[in-house]
């Protein structure tokens, strides 16, 4: 009776969408109690630098005229209406949910349409971003992430469906919004080969040509225009920002980003080191800087070998494996990143041995959940209780958390280069046709 | 050099005009129970060489000096600071400031974050414009005793054949607080220091035949007008009179002390972690003395504390800590730098702090909280797990609306300068909270958890090992040789 119910549940898209709806709904309205009836807040802190930022545009003042507004202009504009008085406060919140029903719904069409699912598997694992308790509070606490979302799974599905001018633009856009997604640019340049475009070329003639005509090839139609529409959003949009809010804008959505210490204790594994080594120390011992390299693994890694490696056997789990890459080995690290990388987990898990082997996939969760509670555990004897825990809890447990991490991503990449490449379905045949 | 000394007897049944002996040249007390004031002013001219130069270097320059105990103050010495050393500085316009924090390290020993003015000083906050008398930049740090000003006017100002100035230097060890002044339009140094009630059996000599001291020995005198205070006792001045004088005398005045008994503790609630809670524990409930009166607590901390001013909007957080608002926050409030970043001493707060109910005139008097909650930021790794960083007492003042401002300046003890009267008006009364007596001192210290450097040795290298090990160990996945494995894994699965 009970199964029956849940597959026919599982079955109605309406009520799926319904149920990610009023999950969202309700946390919302909880928020505004809790908000209203107690000094502690369920808005998240970052909502109220948004919306205080959002605040001085209405006043004709920048938005970086807010301590700690590190993000584009434009999104206190799109949080505009949030300085109307009453509700409005709750707009931009409303505007992020909406933003992850919408992102949760181009999950649902990319899997129906590019992974030919049948709908009600496609609504099973959407719902792992469509129902996710996680992925609802982060929004309707009003933080940015979940917007983000929306913009890059946009982007997959541009792709995706060969809309390439539409994807430079989105892609553009979520680089200026974030910067992270430029890592989306290799693997997506990478996959758009002649296969994918429906053009067979014969390999015998491949292994005759020179540079300059390979060089040719692989500067097709297509790359071409990704790079051109991506590169003319990205610096658009700059220059417009640039021209109204001039060098605050510069220095705090993209510099302090580059120059930041990032001493303050969080899940990355250099997070001790950065802290040990931007401090003045009293005896000046030696050190040899090597944080300063951190970048060349995370940017390798997530910029370069994974999308070349993978991308052409499966764009969605590729880009999974890219972020999470990007994530583990990157110099900050919190829970609100988590985000970036689940939202592709619906199209990777299908075929997955997370999935596969209930004992592979219970033990990663496990262990992912406990590196996270031993951390966490650690932070806040340190936080909260004062206990010197820097070395080695921190320390160790951070580590322990990226070698969690790693081991996981290792499992995804397996997975991925075991699967044969990936061939142009549902708008390729239509081209052949 | 002008000299005036004046001994305030708090009860006048404990003072007969028989406990003072005049001659010549020397003033003699005789087991006189007062809290004393004395005050030198210095023409620039009399002042060392290389000091004068100095001061001729500055518009203004006024240092606040407060020892940690809780003192009683006698009015008209009501005013207070929290304790340690306040500098406030107004440089000359054209001349960019660069010796000050030299002579201040050499004047009262090492002080953290004070490198020059422009750098390690902040704004002074002014919220009344028409409080003309304030500085341009503010200075604090934790100084705990006037040992090294003392040992320093002993090795470079006195004459080393002058036991008198080693004696009147030495006598600072003890002084509640004492007052530096400077400003360029009078080219005088004035310098003022305060003892608490104590009884005198001293005696006070001319320095030399041409020089006056003048010696007020008062008690406080009831009097018609409730806005000012009325004096009497007597005035000597040694060097020309023969007797002390009878005198009677009244002023307004603009810091009061509290009628009604209430004095105030400070401590952290336990345990302090990275986001210490500051609580302000009042004896009963604060009765406001006039309906104009709100009470208020000004912080200074120290650049490792900061206080995030977007805390203090909410009005449920406010009222969670009996706060009313958050009047004036100033300094260093990068709510992120770790204090190694921080250039400046620090920051200057102002509460307004809310009022509870008027209380139920049944109940017995209830003791009342406040909660200030503060931040640290991080310290330098070192080799131990914490580092201390001190709190100083917060000051508490009802502030009131005076009928009167101008005529407070010319009250002869008017004190100014004090960090906190320009976010007033001028017409405004202040009336303050006394410390609780007999507390070991007015500055909490917190210890702030450190990466400790005892155990750091193997961090860097054990990070990068990890990271690459782990970077080459997922290049392997990515490239390595186990294709087949993997195809036939990837095969079977297909099955």
């Amino acid at each position: 009776m009970a199964l029956s119910l849940l597959s026919s549940f599982f079955a109605s898209p309406r009520a799926i969408f319904s149920a990610a709806i009023l999950l969202r709904a309700l946390f919302l309205v909880y928020g505004l109690f809790q908000d209203a009836f107690s000094p502690m807040k369920y808005t998240d802190i970052d909502y109220f630098v948004f919306t205080d930022a959002a605040r001085f545009i209405s006043r004709g003042q920048s938005p970086y005229a807010r301590d700690t507004y590190r993000y584009t202009p434009l999104l206190a504009w799109m949080i505009y209406p949030t300085t109307w008085p009453g509700a409005w406060f709750s707009f931009g919140k409303v505007l992020f949910a909406i933003g992850d029903i919408v992102a949760g719904w181009m999950m649902f069409r990319i899997l129906c349409s590019y992974q030919n699912m049948s709908q009600e598997r496609a609504l099973k694992f959407a719902s792992i971003w469509l129902l996710n308790p996680m992925v609802a509070t982060i929004s309707t606490r009003g933080s940015s992430e979940g917007l983000l979302g929306v913009f890059v799974i946009a982007l997959l599905w541009a792709v995706l469906s060969k809309r390439i001018e539409l994807a430079g633009l989105l892609l553009g856009f979520a680089v200026h919004f974030k910067i992270y997604p430029f890592i989306y640019a290799a693997s997506i340049v990478w996959w758009l080969d002649d296969t994918q475009l429906g053009r067979h070329n014969n390999a015998n003639q491949a292994a005759s040509r020179s540079l300059v005509e390979m060089t040719a090839t692989f500067l097709n139609y297509q790359r071409v225009m990704l790079a051109f529409y991506s590169l003319l959003t990205f610096i658009g949009l700059n220059m417009a920002m640039y021209s109204s809010y001039e060098w605050p804008f510069l220095e705090h959505s993209y510099f302090y980003h580059l120059t930041r210490i990032d001493h303050r204790h969080n899940f990355s594994p250099y997070n001790t080191l950065l802290y040990l080594n931007s401090s003045p120390k009293p005896n000046h011992s030696p050190s040899i800087e090597l944080e300063r390299l951190a970048f060349v693994p995370q940017l390798l890694l997530s910029g370069v070998m994974i999308p070349v490696a993978l991308s052409k056997k499966d764009l969605p789990s590729t880009m999974l494996a890219q972020t999470f890459a990007f994530v583990a080995f990157n110099k900050v690290c919190t829970s609100q990143y988590f985000l970036w990388y689940m939202m592709f987990l619906p199209f990777y898990l299908p075929d997955s041995t997370l999935l596969r082997s209930r004992r592979v996939g219970i033990t990663s969760l496990v262990f992912w959940v406990l590196g996270q509670i031993f951390w966490l555990q650690q932070g806040f004897q340190l936080e909260f209780n004062g206990q010197s825990t820097f070395i080695p809890g921190l320390w160790a447990s951070s580590i322990l958390f990226f070698v969690v991490n790693v081991w996981i991503l290792g499992i995804i990449i397996l997975d991925v280069r075991a699967k044969t490449p990936s061939r142009p379905q549902v708008a390729a045949s239509k081209k052949r046709s | 050099m002008k000299q005036r000394i004046t001994y305030l007897v708090q009860n006048p049944d404990d003072f007969t005009p028989e406990q003072l002996d005049v001659s010549e040249t020397t003033f003699t007390l005789n087991k006189v129970p007062a809290a004393k004031e004395h005050r030198i002013t210095f023409g620039l001219s009399e002042l060392p060489g290389e000091l004068r130069t100095a001061f001729e270097q500055w518009h203004e320059l006024h240092i606040r000096w407060t020892c940690q105990t809780p003192y009683t103050a006698v009015p008209p010495f009501t005013s207070r600071v929290s304790p340690g050393l306040h500098v406030f500085f107004t440089p000359r316009k054209d001349q960019p400031e660069t010796t000050l924090c030299d002579h201040l390290h050499q004047a009262f020993g090492p002080l953290p974050k004070c490198s020059s003015p422009t750098t390690s000083f902040t704004k002074l906050p002014v919220l009344s414009e028409r409080f003309s008398m304030s500085s341009y930049f503010q200075y604090y740090a934790h100084v705990p005793t006037l040992e090294n000003l003392v040992t320093f006017i002993h090795e470079k100002l006195c004459n080393s054949s002058s036991k008198a100035c080693k004696a009147a230097a030495s006598s600072l060890l003890s002084v509640a607080y004492l007052d530096i002044d400077y400003d360029a339009i009078s080219h005088a140094v004035v310098i003022n220091a305060f003892w608490a009630p104590n009884t005198w059996t001293e005696s006070v000599t001319l320095p030399g035949k041409q020089d006056t001291i003048e010696i007020g020995v008062l008690t406080h005198e009831p009097n018609p007008d409730p806005d000012d205070i009325g004096f009497g006792g007597f005035l000597t001045v040694l060097g020309q009179d023969t007797a002390p004088k009878p005198t009677r005398f009244q002023t307004p005045t603009r810091h009061y002390p509290l009628a009604h008994p209430l004095t105030y503790t400070t401590s952290l609630s336990s345990p302090t972690g990275l986001h210490p809670t500051l609580i302000i524990s009042l004896s009963t409930l604060p009765i406001p003395p006039h309906a104009t009166c709100k009470l208020h607590a000004h912080l200074t901390l120290p650049s490792a504390l900061f206080i995030d001013k977007y805390q203090f909007v909410d009005p449920l957080f406010l009222a969670a800590h009996h706060l009313h608002a958050l009047r004036s926050l100033s300094g260093a409030t990068d709510l992120e730098a770790p204090d190694w970043v921080v250039e400046q001493w620090g920051s200057a707060a102002l509460f307004e702090v809310a009022l509870p109910n008027a209380p139920n005139q049944q109940a017995p008097p209830a003791a009342y909280n406040i909660s200030i909650p503060l931040h640290l930021r991080y310290l330098p790794a070192a080799p131990s797990s914490h580092s201390a960083v001190p709190l100083p007492w917060p000051v508490l003042f009802f502030a009131c609306r005076a009928d009167e401002g101008a005529k407070m300046a010319g009250n002869p003890f008017d004190r100014l300068h004090l960090g906190y009267e320009a976010l007033f008006g001028p017409k405004t009364r202040f009336m303050h909270v006394p410390p609780a007596q007999g507390v070991d001192g007015m500055v909490e210290w917190i210890d702030v958890p450190v990466l400790d450097l005892r155990g750091a040795a193997w961090v860097e290298w054990g990070t990068v090992g990890m990271v690459v090990g782990a970077f080459l160990g997922l290049c392997w996945v990515l490239f390595g040789g186990k294709k087949e494995v993997v195809v036939e894994k990837g095969g079977k699965k297909k099955q």
